[in-house]
């Protein structure tokens, strides 16, 4: 098992000790990242528990802007597959929704299914890089603002000649419209107004949302959080009970603060790890291992590639289990958690849940 | 008047929620002082951080307040809480009575969900001042919350009922508006985003909208009765209403009973 310790190549009990040693000696610590399979969310959030920890995601600011929008307004979604088998009029919003791979597909097929079976498609755009679009409508002030306007002219409570009506006359017409939209890109007011804009259109046809929200897995994190907590991810066991509170349990808003004093950053699938890492003690579980990510890393298999483990699948929009691709003799996150709780169990100085 | 006094600072943050004038009237100090307020996995009781004076009467000051201190007079149903000095988020969160002053600044969310009472905050209010949290049904509920400074983005986002009088306020003030009245001497873009009613009033403004349009001159009997409210709470504010004011009606994207009156 590849570790380092403040960048020095070491063994797994010299590692797994001094991660056990800086975690313990935290008052609060945080768990972020959680860019990883289902079985190692649930020993994140296990450990989390066991040693009074709060826990954050990697994505979490396009989570929260669509989990704050659908709390407060409620959500018509679709999937991939259903958007490639019926939509013949989808509208991308933004720039980042033009990078999925859904886009090609998208533009090479036709509905085949339902309503609009057999018409064409027709891909349209506001904001963004819009190449393939038949009509491209653009959004100088903002993607929230421009899905205002556009709203406003669906509902009928605008007109005139412009780009933005001729759209809303073409979404009027879809038989099946999509919107496509990157939360993260869109905030929290974009989406509630995304999911009000497929709300008013469904008075006349059938219109849904699809986020493209890329390789992260905080779509797995959201269902693993609550079947555990019963909460959404931002939760914090420092009072035993699990509490939720998006702001307070910010890992980033912690550690600038001075709050969080140790940190396990979790990314068994690669992602980008924050700048505040490199602030607080930390222990990092990577797939893609980098000595120097933080005082203790510890390197386990990437699932999909090095072991098996269930993963948030985009296409398919479910949790679903990938085979390893090349197995590898790389220890799971799960079980380096497993060791790491057990350690600290051991150790007196961390109150037992 | 009951008095807890900084004695140092807290390494973590602390929650209020618990530290009211009525609660502490029936406990001995010894029993306050043993009151957990921490909020991580050591914790803190009430006196490791505050020493206790208490008299059993109705008036709570804390004197050096920062910004950890979290839910100040949340759930507040009755009596005075005054804090000398600065507190963390959701001051207020869900008062249905009573009234809080700050004479520093605020965290986020103060006053959400608030039913009644009167907040003060003499300093600058963070992000979402009388805003909803997550997931909560409205922000501002019918309480009144002033604050004399500046206030950050999305202040009275969501807010239901309740007088919001501020300062400065910054992008996306009077958002997702359900209902109620928010005055501001300046907001920043996008004042009004996806309200449905509700009343704004507005000294200057960054960008509007183009889904609010403007509906002409008015002189009404209201403005006038809004004037005497707000004459109560801060004159500045309601000397807005003594200047020429002009009509905007929206948002159009949602069902567009709001109102944002600008003076000239």
């Amino acid at each position: 098992m590849p570790a380092w310790v403040k960048g020095d190549a070491t063994d797994a009990d010299t590692a797994i000790a001094a991660a056990a040693a800086l975690l313990a000696a935290a008052r609060a610590p945080v768990i972020a990242g959680l860019s990883a399979e289902v079985a190692a969310i649930r020993a994140a959030y296990d450990l989390a528990g066991r040693i009074g920890a709060s826990v954050d995601t990697a994505g979490a600011a396009g989570t929260y802007a669509e989990l704050g929008a659908l709390s407060r307004a409620g959500a018509l979604t679709t999937t991939p597959a259903e958007t490639v088998g019926r939509a013949d009029a989808v509208l991308v919003v933004g720039e980042t929704p033009w990078r999925d791979p859904l886009l090609k597909r998208l533009a090479g097929t036709k509905p085949v299914r339902g309503r609009a079976a057999a018409a064409d498609r027709t891909l349209l755009a506001l904001g963004g890089a819009a190449s393939g679009a038949a009509l491209a409508c653009p959004a100088d002030q903002g993607l929230p603002q421009a899905l205002a306007l556009l709203r406003a002219h669906v509902r009928g409570h605008l007109a005139g000649a412009s780009a933005v009506a001729d759209l809303a006359a073409r979404l009027a017409a879809g038989r099946y419209v999509a919107l496509l939209y990157d939360p993260a890109e869109l905030g929290a007011p974009g989406v509630e107004m995304l999911q009000g804009l497929a709300i008013d259109l469904n008075d006349a046809t059938r219109a849904f949302a699809l986020a493209l929200s890329g390789p992260g897995q905080d779509r797995a994190v959201v269902p693993v959080s609550a079947w555990t907590t019963g909460q959404a991810p931002r939760v914090g066991f420092g009072r035993r009970v699990p509490e939720h509170d998006p702001w307070r349990f910010d890992a980033a808003r912690q550690a600038e603060s001075g709050e969080a004093d140790a940190a396990l950053w979790l990314a068994s699938v690669p992602v980008a790890a924050p700048g505040w890492l490199a602030r607080v003690p930390s222990v990092a579980l990577l797939g893609e291992p980098a000595a120097d990510a933080a005082q203790v890393v510890i390197q386990v298999g990437r699932p999909g590639r090095d072991l098996g483990g269930v993963l948030w699948h985009e296409a398919r929009a479910a949790l679903t289990y990938r085979p390893a691709s090349g197995p590898a003799d790389l220890p799971s996150a799960a079980s380096v958690l497993a060791r790491l709780g057990e350690r600290l169990a051991a150790s007196r100085s961390v109150p037992a849940c | 008047m009951s008095t807890l006094t900084l004695r140092q600072a807290p390494p973590e943050r602390l929650d209020f929620l618990t530290i009211n004038p009525l609660a502490l009237s029936r406990l001995s100090k010894a029993e306050a002082e043993r009151l957990p307020v921490g909020t991580s996995r050591r914790g803190v009781s009430l006196g490791e951080c505050f020493s206790v004076a208490l008299d059993g009467s109705d008036t709570l000051t804390i004197e050096g307040g920062l910004e950890r201190l979290d839910r100040v007079g949340a759930a507040l149903s009755e009596g005075e809480i005054r804090v000398a000095g600065d507190v963390g988020q959701r001051l207020g969160e869900g008062m249905a009575g009573g009234t809080i002053t700050v004479t520093g600044h605020a965290g986020p969310y103060a006053g959400a969900g608030a039913t009644g009472g009167v907040i003060t905050i003499e300093g600058d209010a963070g992000d979402h001042a009388g805003g909803a949290v997550y997931a909560a049904r409205a922000g501002l509920d019918g309480a009144t919350l002033i604050v004399r400074g500046a206030a950050g983005a999305h202040c009275g986002d969501r807010m239901r009922r309740g007088t919001l009088v501020v300062g400065r306020a910054g992008v996306y003030a009077g958002a997702r508006m359900i209902a109620g009245t928010l005055a501001a001497l300046e907001v920043g873009d996008d004042a009004g985003y996806g309200m449905r009613r509700g009343t704004l009033l507005v000294g200057r403004h960054g960008r509007l909208s183009p889904t609010f349009v403007e509906t002409g001159a008015h002189d009404l009997v209201y403005l006038r009765l809004l004037a005497r409210h707000l004459r109560v709470l801060s004159a500045e504010h309601a000397a807005l209403l003594e200047r020429p004011l002009r009509r905007y009606s929206g948002d159009l994207a949602t069902i567009a009973k709001g109102e944002i009156w600008v003076a000239a």
